[in-house]
């Protein structure tokens, strides 16, 4: 299948939405869930077709814009896929299908999304970057009635608006450097710029993605967005937005940066250590369980930072690991705290109390999660932290990996504040009590991948596909032949 | 409270300043050798590839048209996004507009502008101007009927989902012509390798796809454009909302 | 010439990061976000200079052309600018219209 249909299907399902909501009014609810499934088959489909390269318009990769399938692209396609269809699925719940323009953005964002994980061209990556930054900040600041809502959004689009200006400024110098745009291209030429526009070019993609992915110098817009928006906006913030600025940082960083100057791996380890301690700090402090949550995502994109910065196919395939089993965790944690958020009508841990009676499923979802996510042993999240600890011991990169350790404590430590209140006496019944049978059955298929994730180093398929992930990715030369061809 | 101000604005100027200092150290000026790399093909491919004169528009909407698609789509976005901030409120009679003379001159102007705009949108391919610019103009009609006539006037007679069907209808064009390359020339938005006629260089047929992606470019961006200005007006207006703040 | 040019973009963009790190009222702060991107077009538009060059418009007449990516890069980006400030304004609008003010120590979201 050819790749840019990944990209058209959400693109096909945000223009017709305005017009069926136009025409036939009844049908936007039918339209929106046909086209939720037929864009995660398209994706699907596009990651299980293998290896391609596509240029758009039929001309040479240097002429026209290139869309690169590889191990890491498909990894990737699968996540936001799964994340986008879970998503989906609970906003349908929540919200319903009145509000249509926010179906618009969803799907613009997932075109976006899918767009920044496919294109293989710089300027390429900037356009849907922004169209992927501006559907993120609306969603963030839907709906527009909760003040919160809308200032975080507004904070959020100030830093990514700067961030964005940094890409291009970026994006600008490669290509005065070289007139080139492509990246395998890129790839090969960039090496040779003088070394003063090669910082400069390293610096400001390195800046840009930082402030657009949450790392610390850029990382005040996150929480409060994360904590601000709707539950299935803040479970596709965590899960699934975070993970595409990474994945630029990593096909970017192994592709440019890392042929050009190896500094710059030193750099995310430093800031990545940094962003995972401050990230655990602060959830540390936190008395309200979305800013919690957010505090505890800055932490974990400080960890697949660190994963990155180990500069070896050991830390990619652990960066992309961390990535799923974040994301798996992660969201069941955003939605399962959304649902008893609602029945306490506060989002206070100390209101918390006596829920497990109220909701033992939910619950025990919720401690499985955070188990996944501090990184209790058999789970996924210990797994992947394990490969982590086993790559940043090869680059020997030993104060990241003893914070990745210390935090693992720490986030247990934060993580069983809520747990305990859960568990602990109510003073009052809670007093919604409203069923969500479709979160509830999107929360036990998260919980499903996460045990199937911890399994992933066991089933050889999985293994495999993870191990390849990291050899393709480090091996740059590969990528550039396979577009060049 | 002043000394932490003044450091603040210290610690920001020293932040820029040397931002600056460290930008100014990458750039290069190498003595120019000639255009390299992909600017040479567009520059002496264009009339080969895709008949159209104008090689930016060429490179916009042909060699780099995923771009614009992109591009247009952020315009897309933001036009929806406003019109979220701001949805359910009606429009409120603000004025009565301005004296008949200037109403009449007003009629007397539009088709003129409208027909300037047209002739923007499918002359890109020929000339300076495209689908963005001449949906600009455009859109400074409906802009100006809200000016000489008040707000009320536009939306009684353009309905805001006439524009909403205009816009959508410009970016499901543009994806149908992507499309249809994608079926008959193997790429998304092939052009003449899809069988579009490339014609005469330099007249208003030729350049295969890049008038009708100028003309789908220009629904989007006019229709969004104008969508976005009334948002943004009938808020302004709208006094129920304009309560003391509480904070 | 081209330095020169340079320098007033880097100048420029610098002139915009400094706006949005010092000045406390949110309009500024979009100004200081359209000052960045003037500063980036400058710059990439900048890129394209050719000396003697004629506009990018078949048939070249009398001499090369200048270099046209850039130009198309500038007008996507400044769609794109467009795009953002809007949005930022329309924000701008919502905000006012909760607190009466545009001061951003005055509103509670967006200390810190």
């Amino acid at each position: 299948m050819n790749p840019v249909l990944a990209i058209v299907a959400p693109f096909l399902a945000a223009f017709t939405i305005p017009l069926f909501f136009v025409f036939r009014k009844k049908w936007v609810g039918t339209a929106v869930i046909l086209f939720g499934v037929l864009s995660a088959l398209t994706a699907l489909f596009v990651a299980a077709g293998g290896e391609a390269v596509t240029v758009m318009g039929g001309w040479q990769p240097e002429v026209g814009i290139a869309l690169v399938v590889d191990s890491l692209t498909t990894a990737f396609l699968i996540l936001a896929s799964l994340g986008f269809s879970a998503s989906l699925s609970a906003a349908a719940e929540t919200f319903g299908y009145g509000p249509w323009r926010f179906y618009v953005l969803f799907f613009l964002s997932w075109a976006a999304t899918n767009g920044i994980i496919l294109t293989g061209d710089l300027f390429n990556l900037f356009v849907f970057f922004e169209i992927f930054s501006v559907a993120a900040y609306l969603v963030v600041a839907y709906p527009p009635r909760s003040w919160q809502a809308i200032e975080a959004g507004f904070k959020y689009l100030i830093f990514g608006t700067v961030g964005a200006l940094f890409l291009l400024i970026g994006i600008a110098y490669a290509f005065m450097a070289t007139g080139q745009l492509n990246m395998a291209i890129l790839a090969r030429v960039l090496p040779r710029a003088p070394e003063a526009t090669l910082s400069v070019v390293i610096g400001c993609l390195v800046v840009g993605l930082f402030i657009k992915s949450g790392t610390v110098p850029g990382h005040f817009w996150l929480p409060d967005a994360h904590s601000s928006a709707q539950t299935p906006v803040s479970a596709l913030l965590s899960g699934v937005f975070v993970k595409v600025s990474l994945y630029a940082l990593i096909r970017l960083a192994f592709l440019l940066f890392g042929s050009a100057d190896d500094r710059v791996f030193f750099v995310l380890l430093l800031f990545g250590t940094v962003t995972l301690c401050l990230g655990h700090l602060m959830a540390f402090q936190q008395e309200d369980i979305k800013r919690l949550l957010a505090y505890s995502t800055v932490a974990q994109v400080g960890t697949i930072v660190i994963a990155i910065g180990c500069a070896s196919s050991g830390g990619v395939t652990a960066a992309v690991y961390h990535a799923f089993n974040h994301m798996a965790a992660k969201m069941g944690l955003f939605l399962v705290s959304g649902v008893l958020a609602e029945d306490r009508a506060s989002r206070d841990i100390a209101q918390m109390g006596g829920l497990f009676r109220h909701r033992p499923l939910f619950v025990l979802a919720f401690c499985l999660f955070a188990a996944s996510i501090a990184g209790i042993p058999p789970l996924n999240g210990f797994m992947s932290k394990w490969f982590l600890l086993v790559a940043a011991a090869e680059r020997g990169a030993l104060i990241p990996a003893a914070a990745v350790v210390a935090g693992t404590v720490l986030s247990a430590a934060y993580y069983l504040r809520p747990i305990t209140a859960f568990f602990g006496p109510a003073e009052t019944e809670p007093p919604h009590h409203r069923p969500h049978p479709v979160t509830g059955a999107i929360v036990a298929l998260l919980a499903l991948l996460c045990l199937v994730l911890a399994l992933a180093p066991y089933i050889g398929p999985l293994k495999e596909g993870l191990l390849a992930v990291g050899r393709d990715t480090v091996n740059g030369a590969r990528y550039i032949e396979r577009v060049l061809r | 409270m002043r000394v932490h101000r003044n450091l603040q604005r210290l610690g920001a100027l020293g932040l820029s300043l040397a931002l600056g200092w460290w930008l100014w150290q990458g750039v290069t000026i190498s003595p120019f050798q000639g255009i390299t790399g992909p600017a040479a093909r567009y520059i002496h491919g264009t009339a080969r590839d895709t008949g159209a004169a104008n090689v930016v528009a060429a490179i916009l909407f042909d060699y780099r048209g995923f771009d614009t698609l992109g591009e247009a789509s952020v315009i897309y976005t933001t036009v929806c996004g406003v019109a979220l901030l701001f949805a359910k409120r009606r429009y409120r009679r603000s004025s009565h507009g301005l004296s008949f003379i200037v109403k009449r001159g007003m009629a007397l102007l539009v088709p003129f502008i409208l027909l300037y705009a047209s002739s923007i949108i499918v002359m890109g391919h020929l000339s300076p101007g495209g689908g963005f610019q001449g949906g600009a103009v455009m859109a400074t009609v409906t802009v100006l009927f809200c000016v000489i006539y008040g707000s009320s006037f536009e939306a009684a007679r353009v309905s805001p989902k006439v524009k909403e069907t205009i816009e959508s209808s410009g970016a499901l064009l543009f994806t149908a012509i992507g499309l249809i390359g994608l079926v008959t020339g193997g790429a998304f938005l092939t052009n003449s390798a899809a069988g579009f006629p490339r014609g005469m260089m330099g007249h208003l047929v030729s350049g295969g796809t890049i008038p009708l992606l100028n003309i789908a470019v220009g629904m989007k961006v006019g229709a969004g454009l104008s969508t976005l200005f009334y948002s943004m007006v009938k808020i302004l207006e709208d006094p129920t909302e304009s309560s003391p703040p509480e904070v | 010439m081209l330095p020169i040019s340079y320098g007033t973009a880097i100048v420029v963009f610098c002139i915009g990061l400094y706006t949005i790190l010092s000045k406390r009222n949110l309009f500024k702060t979009v100004i200081g976000l359209s000052l960045m991107e003037g500063g980036v077009l400058m710059l990439i538009t900048s890129s394209g200079y050719v000396p003697g060059g004629v506009p990018a418009l078949l048939p070249f007449a009398g001499g090369e052309p200048v270099n046209p990516l850039p130009h198309s890069f500038t007008l996507t980006a400044i769609v794109i600018g467009a795009a953002d400030v809007a949005l930022a304004l329309a924000f701008i609008i919502k905000i006012h219209r909760r607190y009466g003010t545009v001061d951003i120590d005055k509103i509670r979201g967006l200390r810190g």
